[in-house]
């Protein structure tokens, strides 16, 4: 199983914190993204990604609390038990 | 000289009692922007770097930039330059809010106190006329009471930045307020403010800001609102969340300092975030004058033990009151906010100190009999009581009341207060934030995230994503980074428009309210300038290379938990690269050529 985590806008619009995903091998970030929007009826993968599909310049996606910028991106392989956290692009100070 | 700036300041003798109107400098103005850059260049030249910062020799600015007062992007912004009393570094002090375009509206780029009146007076400025009026009757009284009883007796529609009881009896990190929920929060320039019997400045001006070339200006701003409006941060994010956005951003990447740095997340982060204000006790965002980012928290506490209302907690006040005293109680911190906003005192100051005293304590260097109480991580009726204490100078607030790092060098473990330079540092974690933890080593006030906010790039993403953890090349983007917000602050705009918009946008506002035609590196440059001046004040102020270090729990304790469990800040491989693209000897002092070549030696 995957965990999904909502925040910020997302979380607003989805009025949701988490849900759970199965995982299955070969599960990537991408495949997954794909796999949540179709769990949840309300659209959000416009505020992560952009109509090309690739993410907006400040969406932070986390997989294990590690950004997957820094990682294989999208394409970031997944394991069983994985936590992800969506944020769309944000800032403060 | 009405184009952008308005080409006056007004010098305020507060031993004598007197007002002047003076020609602001147009080639200092001009090679240092306004704002930030041209109130350090009148401090540099006005006082002794080695003055005594509470003593009348001590002189006291407030200034707009040139695009205060203007409409365009988010130009609102005034500054409070002295020396600091909490760091005896040169410290500037930036707020919002609507009291800083009506000193331009009535006439002034800038006022400077100097000298101490013999009894508590406040300011009293109505379009081009000054004069000191006494103050006795608003000694003691909050910031809140002290804007209302002006508005009652001078004008219903003046602006007015003022000192609580914190600034009257020497809170080190003491603010001053304006329009009641705005502050120039760190540094303690309140406490300065409050050593020369100097309780408020109100202001009404029904003039304008006029701009060199209106057409010109007009394109610039048209550009940078479209860009504002369409980036997700400026445009959505900032609106909707405000700041505390970041609470659940740093936790997540194990960034979020708690119980004084002991470790980098906090379990109870998501009962303090931005998504749980949203959902509790926030009532609407709000602006200052002209922005269309709308940040501002209005809130209200319901149904709840703690009652009020007020702004905040902004992002920085939920971890200092919050993750840093291992707090998760929001209706305790929102409260602990308004208490500090009334008292105006700078809650990431009071919080950390809070979080310091609580591993004194718990670690038996402090006892429950000196503070009256226990004083565990986690208390959050004690957080709110100290705090209370501290804005009265009350008990062991008195003690508080002095910042972590006198506190705890009075305990004999200066270690363990979280500062730079004796001014602690805001919600990042230098050990999971690479860059970040060489701003705060570098930066020319203090620990401080406001002079080169590398988060942006290694964790937001913004304008592009860096790794949090490599060293390489973060010594040239912290460079720049300051260097933009020195010139982004003495313009007289939010740093929050930098989400949104750069340096090219910044050029053109500059150049067309000026009548100026620099270029992007000519700005920039311009930021240099002013980064060294600051940075040679503080040098012979006797802030020597030395200080321009870290805890020594960022750089030998690992962070125990978290993405970056086992790391520790690299402070020392960046530090030599930094001294190199700063253009400064290798013992961290500017060299000769350097500030020749930018008009400073």
């Amino acid at each position: 199983m995957l965990k999904i985590q909502f925040f910020s806008l997302i979380r607003i619009l989805l009025k949701r914190d988490a849900i759970d995903i199965p995982w299955v091998e070969g599960d990537t970030v991408q495949s997954v993204l794909n796999k949540t929007q179709a769990q949840i009826s309300t659209p959000f993968l416009h505020k992560l990604l952009d109509e090309k599909g690739a993410s907006h310049t400040g969406t932070i996606i986390l997989v294990n609390r590690k950004n997957i910028l820094h990682l294989q991106g999208l394409q970031t392989p997944l394991s069983d038990g994985d936590v992800l956290a969506f944020f769309p692009p944000g800032a403060g100070g | 000289m009405d184009k952008g700036w308005k080409g006056k300041l007004l010098r305020v003798d507060l031993t004598a009692g007197t007002c002047k109107t003076e020609a602001l400098n147009e080639a200092w103005a001009k090679a240092y922007v306004g704002g930030r850059g041209l109130a350090s260049k009148y401090l540099v030249e006005e006082i002794s770097p080695e003055v005594e910062p509470m003593s009348p020799e001590n002189k006291l600015i407030m200034a707009t930039g040139p695009l205060t007062g203007t409409y365009g992007a988010a130009n609102g912004r005034y500054m409070v330059v002295t020396k600091s009393p909490l760091t005896g570094t040169i410290a500037s002090s930036n707020s919002g809010g609507y009291f800083p375009s009506e000193l331009k509206y009535a006439g002034f780029d800038m006022i400077i106190f100097e000298g101490k009146s013999a009894h508590p007076v406040y300011l009293q400025i109505h379009n081009g006329k000054a004069e000191l009026i006494g103050a006795l009757h608003l000694w003691g009284k909050s910031t809140n009471e002290t804007e209302d009883a002006i508005l009652g007796e001078f004008h219903g529609d003046a602006k007015v930045a003022c000192i609580g009881p914190a600034g009257e009896i020497g809170v080190h990190y003491a603010c001053i307020v304006n329009d009641k929920h705005r502050a120039a929060g760190r540094s303690g320039v309140g406490m300065v403010m409050g050593s020369k019997n100097l309780k408020a400045v109100a202001v009404r001006g029904t003039g304008g800001v006029k701009v060199a070339n209106p057409k010109a200006y007009r394109d610039a701003a048209l550009e940078a609102y479209g860009m504002l409006k369409e980036n997700p941060v400026t445009g959505e994010g900032l609106g909707a969340l405000g700041t505390p956005v970041l609470v659940n951003v740093m936790n997540q990447s194990g960034g979020l300092p708690t119980r004084n740095a002991q470790s980098g997340t906090f379990e109870g982060a998501e009962a303090i975030s931005g998504e749980a204000l949203a959902s509790s006790y926030l009532k609407r965002n709000k602006s200052c004058l002209g922005c269309i980012i709308s940040c501002g928290r209005v809130t209200k506490l319901v149904d709840n033990k703690y009652a009020g209302a007020g702004e905040g907690p902004e992002y920085e006040t939920l971890w200092a009151l919050g993750a840093a005293c291992g707090i998760s109680d929001l209706a305790a911190i929102t409260k602990a906010n308004y208490i500090c906003n009334e008292a105006g005192m700078d809650t990431i100051t009071a919080g950390s100190t809070i979080g310091c005293a609580m591993e004194l304590f718990e670690k038996g260097l402090i006892s429950e009999e000196e503070i009256g109480m226990p004083l565990n991580f986690g208390d959050a009726d004690a957080m709110v009581k100290l705090i209370e204490m501290t804005g009265k100078g009350e008990g062991f607030g008195k003690k508080i009341a002095l910042g972590s790092y006198r506190l705890a060098e009075s305990y004999g473990v200066p270690e363990l207060s979280m500062s730079v330079k004796k001014l602690e540092f805001p919600a990042y974690d230098a050990r999971a934030v690479q860059g970040m933890g060489l701003e705060y080593a570098t930066s020319n006030r203090g620990a401080c995230h406001v002079r080169g906010y590398l988060i942006s790039p290694e964790i937001l993403g913004l304008p592009e994503k860096l790794d949090p953890a490599e060293t390489d090349g973060k010594a040239g983007w912290l460079k720049t980074f300051q260097d933009f917000t020195a010139v982004v602050d003495s313009a007289g705009v939010c740093l929050f428009t930098t989400f949104g918009i750069g340096v090219p946008q910044f050029t053109k506002f500059c150049n067309a309210a000026t009548g100026t035609s620099m270029s992007d590196a000519e700005l920039l440059e311009a930021g240099d300038r002013i980064y060294n001046l600051e940075r040679v004040f503080n040098l012979k102020a006797g802030i020597d290379p030395s200080q321009d270090k870290l805890p020594k729990r960022m750089l030998e304790e690992p962070l125990p938990d978290g993405p970056f469990k086992g790391e520790v800040s690299k402070l020392p491989a960046m530090l030599p690269d930094y001294y190199e693209v700063r253009g400064w000897g290798s013992d961290g002092i500017p060299t000769g050529a350097k500030l020749q070549s930018l008009g400073l030696a």
